[in-house]
């Protein structure tokens, strides 16, 4: 405790205390001893009336100064009457008696004539002591009241009666003694004295007591303060500025402090979370500028890792010195959780809108590329997104509308509003828009379709509109196109005809007479014979196949393919053996085709032909045959696959191996066999493809239509 | 029964391939008439009674095959007839068939020529041989 200081020490008890010296040592010693052995404030009065009547006076009483309501009444009485007393009771504010005004003038008077009464020595008593107070002596100052009363009598204030140093609120009362009708002046001057020794000792004892009550107050709060400071499910602690521990509450108890009965791993977690505080207090002490930290610790008890944001504080002392910190740690570990799963949530959800943006863009980009104006509504018809196409034609945003484009919009409203609320997944309606720069009706073919959410709700729909009329000149040029190509085939094939028909009457007279040359011939001119023959049958052979495309125009009827690529492969079956090679014939369940048995029979042969001379050295051959049936129903494809693990077609022949005259065959082959498939398939309205591979083989796939 | 010739008429405007043709026929052992026209060939028809009539098509001055053949068959109803061409129409093709006549195109394989000139005869003499037969058991 600050009492024990060198100024207390060498303080002089009372130099120039001349009253008490007058007063006669016997007395005084007594009374003294008597004084001092009262050791409560309230002891003090009774022992000083009796010391004054034992002075010889008959009576006196002690008054003191309600300071609160200003009121003057007596503590303590000896052989006065209840009158006596009750005279004697006043308040501070009534001056004109002489009573106040003698407390007022804080100096000891003898009243004559006091309401009747025999003379009264009244004595003022006021909180006075020639040593400052604890307080002031402590703090160095010399603004304390006792010693102010003290040193400087004047008249009593009661607002000026409250220590500045020490808070105490000063005492104020008097004596009074009734005298008799003789007195001596010596016994004035002994009980003068006697009261004033009994006022020290009650300064002394009120000091005490003020200090006493001042420490219950200060236990008081200080446990008030504890309760709170355990109270607080944080943990708080108060370090000193070596960040040692000075206290600290439970909370935080169970992470700084060792349990009774600990586990190594326990004393490990709390040497680790006191290194991991003192740490956080170090490098905040050195910044100067944080003021809280973010710190995980281990619940010693449970184990678990907790986080915490510690905020700090600095304490000072009076003097303004630092005297360590205050640390409150809040456990932010659920926050920090939450925190986290929001930033987690927050990622995932920018995630999706990336993915969902990237969707997007990609969805425009094809939108923007269709070539054809697209239209996106929501489930109540109302548009929500055009593409650049159909912002033109029908108007968007808050451009105004041109009259052609608003018809246009009128139409599309109805034709959305009729799909939307119908119960179609997909519609599609001609309509009849107005094309904006030539003024002129354009015919467009609307194809639209349903989107639905999760829960089966039509969420929008999209239109597709497609320019029919240029659809429509497009299919027209590709007709021509067609046209113009068999216009072709026919026109070739009729001059080879033509050739071939002039030259065919002479060739047969040629070969019939190298056929009845046969055996006639010199041994000798036998090769020439044999040139003669085998070049002769391949002019034969060529004039067959281009006069067979025109003759034969047998009636087109009906035939079922599968009976004549039976048919053909029953003729073909000795020559396939022959060569070693494998046929897998697959047929699948057909419709009857319109168009020439005959013709296809060559078609077929012609393939046949070419897949056995690819496979020189054997292998397989493949016919298969299926139905496509169209996806409206009515029509359809026949399919037939003529497939062999031949030699292949050289790369760049699949581009002329059409035409007529082009082989690979030398002399055997005419160059017409593929011309002429080719010229049959397309007169069937059929469709002709190739896939090959040198040394793998080669795929012919055609499709011929079925019409009903 | 003792194998006679059968007489066979062969009807063609070129003169080269009419006489490769006759030769051809004479070598296989047919009594073989050539004519170069239609004209000739009806001449021949009504002084001879052939077994088996080869026409060609199309003949001289716009005159067909078809003409010869018909006129063969109102003379013999059930003269077997084969028709030879390197071209014919498609109504051409169609008629053929209406009138159970064969048709060869040209260029003729020689050994199809043969067979099927064997083969038509064979089955219009062998049938009619067959039903003479079948006549008679039914008369007795």
């Amino acid at each position: 405790m600050g009492m024990a200081t060198p100024e207390m020490r060498i303080v002089t008890p009372a130099p120039a205390d001349q009253d008490s010296s007058r007063a006669p040592r016997m007395v005084r010693s007594r009374a003294a001893q008597r004084l001092l052995s009262a050791e409560r404030a309230d002891e003090i009065f009774p022992v000083l009336l009796e010391e004054i009547v034992a002075l010889g006076f008959p009576r006196a009483a002690a008054l003191t100064v309600d300071f609160e309501t200003g009121e003057i009444r007596a503590a303590a009485a000896l052989n006065c009457s209840s009158g006596f007393l009750q005279s004697l009771e006043t308040s501070l504010w009534a001056s004109e008696n002489p009573l106040v005004s003698t407390l007022h003038g804080l100096r000891p008077a003898v009243l004559t004539n006091f309401a009747g009464h025999q003379a009264l020595y009244c004595h003022p008593l006021l909180y006075r002591n020639q040593n400052l107070c604890w307080e002031a002596e402590r703090d160095r100052r010399h603004d304390c009241l006792a010693v102010a009363n003290y040193r400087y009598p004047r008249k009593l204030q009661l607002q000026e009666q409250m220590c500045p140093a020490c808070d105490m609120r000063a005492y104020a009362g008097m004596v009074v003694v009734g005298m008799k009708p003789k007195t001596a002046d010596r016994q004035l001057k002994d009980v003068e004295a006697l009261v004033e020794l009994g006022n020290r000792y009650l300064a002394r004892l009120f000091k005490v007591e003020h200090y006493y009550n001042r420490m219950r107050d200060m236990d008081i709060t200080i446990s008030q303060m504890q309760t709170v400071m355990q109270s607080m499910a944080d943990p708080v602690i108060l370090t000193d500025t070596h960040h040692r521990v000075i206290t600290q509450n439970k909370a935080a108890e169970r992470f700084f402090r060792l349990p009774e009965e600990v586990s190594e791993g326990g004393m490990r977690a709390v040497e680790l979370n006191n290194m991991l505080f003192s740490a956080a207090l170090s490098s905040m002490a050195v910044s100067g500028t944080d003021t809280s930290r973010d710190l995980t610790l281990v619940d010693v008890s449970e184990g678990e890792e907790v986080l915490f944001e510690a905020v700090c504080a600095p304490t000072y002392s009076r003097e303004g010195i630092r005297t360590g910190m205050v640390t409150v740690m809040r456990d932010v570990t659920d926050l920090r959780r939450a925190d986290q799963e929001v930033r987690a949530n927050l990622d995932k959800l920018m995630q999706a809108e990336e993915v969902v943006r990237q969707d997007r863009d990609r969805l425009n980009l094809v939108i923007e590329n269709v070539g054809d104006p697209i239209v996106v509504a929501d489930s109540s018809a109302k548009v929500v997104l055009y593409d650049p196409l159909a912002k033109d034609l029908f108007g968007v945003g808050d451009a105004p509308r041109d009259p052609i484009q608003f018809k246009n919009y009128a139409k599309l409203d109805a034709y959305l509003t009729r799909f939307t609320f119908s119960f179609d997944d997909k519609g599609t309606e001609p309509l009849r828009l107005f094309n904006l720069t030539t003024k002129s009706e354009v015919e467009y073919d609307a194809r639209s379709g349903k989107i639905y959410d999760t829960r089966g709700q039509v969420s929008y729909t999209v239109t597709v509109l497609r320019d029919f009329s240029t659809w429509k000149k497009l299919e027209q040029l590709k007709v021509e196109r067609r046209m113009l190509e068999i216009e072709k085939f026919a026109a070739t094939g009729r001059l080879a005809g033509t050739i071939a028909h002039e030259v065919n009457n002479p060739m047969e007279a040629i070969k019939n007479s190298i056929y009845l040359l046969e055996g006639q011939v010199k041994p000798k001119a036998q090769p020439i014979y044999s040139v003669l023959k085998s070049e002769t049958e391949r002019v034969a052979r060529i004039v067959r196949q281009m006069l067979g495309l025109y003759r034969n125009n047998d009636q087109i009827g009906t035939m079922d393919v599968n009976n004549v690529i039976e048919d053909t492969m029953a003729l073909f079956a000795r020559q396939l053996e022959r060569s070693s090679i494998r046929s897998r014939v697959d047929l699948g369940k057909l419709p009857p085709i319109v168009g020439s048995a005959d013709q296809f029979r060559q078609v077929l042969s012609n393939l046949v032909v070419n897949a056995k001379d690819s496979m020189s050295s054997g292998g397989q051959l493949v016919i298969r045959t299926r139905h496509v049936p169209a996806p409206d129903g009515v029509h359809g494809w026949v399919r037939i696959v003529v497939a062999d693990t031949g030699t292949g077609i050289q790369r760049e022949l699949l581009l002329t191996m059409f035409e007529p005259f082009v082989s690979t065959k030398g002399e055997k082959g005419t160059g017409l066999g593929l011309w002429i498939v080719k010229g049959i398939v397309e007169n069937h309205g059929g469709k002709l493809r190739v896939r090959s591979r040198e040394g793998k083989g080669t795929i012919f796939k055609l499709e011929l239509p079925v019409v009903r | 029964m003792k194998k006679r010739k059968h007489s066979v008429l062969v009807v063609d405007d070129e003169a080269s391939v009419l006489f490769t043709y006759r030769i051809l026929l004479e070598q296989h052992g047919y009594a073989a008439t050539a004519v170069l026209s239609s004209r000739e060939a009806v001449a021949a028809i009504n002084t001879t009674s052939f077994d088996l009539l080869l026409c060609d098509l199309s003949l001289e001055e716009g005159h067909t095959g078809f003409e010869v053949l018909e006129y063969a068959r109102k003379k013999n109803p059930d003269i077997p007839c084969v028709l030879l061409t390197g071209y014919a129409t498609s109504d051409a093709a169609q008629k053929a068939e209406q009138l159970g006549i064969g048709v060869l195109y040209k260029p003729i394989e020689i050994q199809q020529f043969l067979e099927t000139i064997t083969t038509v005869l064979r089955d219009t003499y062998e049938q009619t041989e067959d039903s003479k037969r079948a006549h008679r058991s039914q008369a007795s």
